[in-house]
């Protein structure tokens, strides 16, 4: 594995294994640094220990869901916002009314393709200021094409 | 040879769900490619000329899969959302025919089968580093 100047540490938090390996393989090959966590306790436990430029963030997770996460995420001190790609089936208008309210910068419906998941989490990156450009967009390898 | 994925009832997902879980399938096989895509331009810097020759066409190929991989995970994603979501079918036995046991156990989770609970003991509260 390559870490040298990977900057961006990304977490993804998905209970679905295969989502997960997916989105951390294309975010490893796309130049980002990737972490994963099976649950929104994990989540935070690491959380409460790292720096992260984003987070990809599963809605319907087991025990503590997407949406009490957020909220949970609030009261972790000391913290600069991060910002936040939610993900999830049938993610309802009012789903992503509430997720914006709780930080959520973006959201994208399940399934999705690999290189969809960088696109977003790329632009969203690009948009959220005095956060560090997305690795992989600088060094043009991220496989939006694939 | 199946997996020996025990169930402890008969899974009869809908077709759309049964598509969705096989077009993530699909993505990560895709995803494992682009990354040994990776792994074998690096290790190409250190050949010399007549074995980077050969391993260029190694090289190929594997873009070609990846390619073949996400294209097929597009289609059949597609297709999960276009399939009508009361339409069943019973996956036992397409299951049982899945001789990669980790494979057979993410997509029986997957259908709504039982995950296996050692492998999430194993896992749980970790935070994995790729």
């Amino acid at each position: 594995m390559q870490f040298d100047g990977r900057s961006t540490k990304v977490l993804v938090v998905d209970n679905d294994r295969t989502t997960l390996e997916m989105v951390q393989i294309r975010l490893d090959v796309a130049g980002f640094q990737a972490f994963g966590a099976r649950s929104a306790q994990a989540a935070l436990e690491v959380l409460g220990n790292s720096r992260f430029d984003a987070i990809i963030l599963e809605r319907d997770l087991p025990g503590i869901d997407g949406m009490a996460f957020l909220e949970a995420m609030k009261h972790l001190q000391d913290r600069r916002p991060v910002p936040v790609l939610l993900v999830g089936r049938a993610l309802a208008a009012d789903d992503v009314r509430k997720a914006v309210g709780l930080g959520v910068r973006d959201c994208l419906a399940k399934p999705f393709s690999g290189a969809a998941v960088l696109e977003r989490l790329g632009r969203m990156l690009r948009k959220t200021a005095g956060a560090p450009a997305a690795a992989g967009a600088q060094r043009g390898v991220v496989y939006l094409s694939a | 040879m199946g997996a020996g994925i025990a169930s402890g009832q008969a899974l009869s997902p809908s077709v759309a769900a049964t598509l969705d879980v096989l077009a993530a399938e699909i993505e990560l096989a895709g995803a494992r490619c682009i990354f040994l895509d990776r792994v074998i331009g690096e290790v190409m810097d250190r050949l010399t000329d007549d074995d980077r020759e050969r391993m260029l066409q190694g090289l190929h190929g594997v873009d070609l899969l990846a390619q073949h991989l996400t294209s097929l995970s597009a289609f059949t994603r597609t297709m999960s959302l276009a399939a009508p979501a009361d339409l069943t079918l019973p996956v036992d036995a397409a299951i049982a025919e899945i001789t990669l046991g980790a494979l057979a156990e993410r997509m029986t989770a997957g259908l709504g089968g039982s995950e296996d609970d050692e492998a999430d003991d194993a896992d749980s509260g970790d935070v994995d580093m790729f």
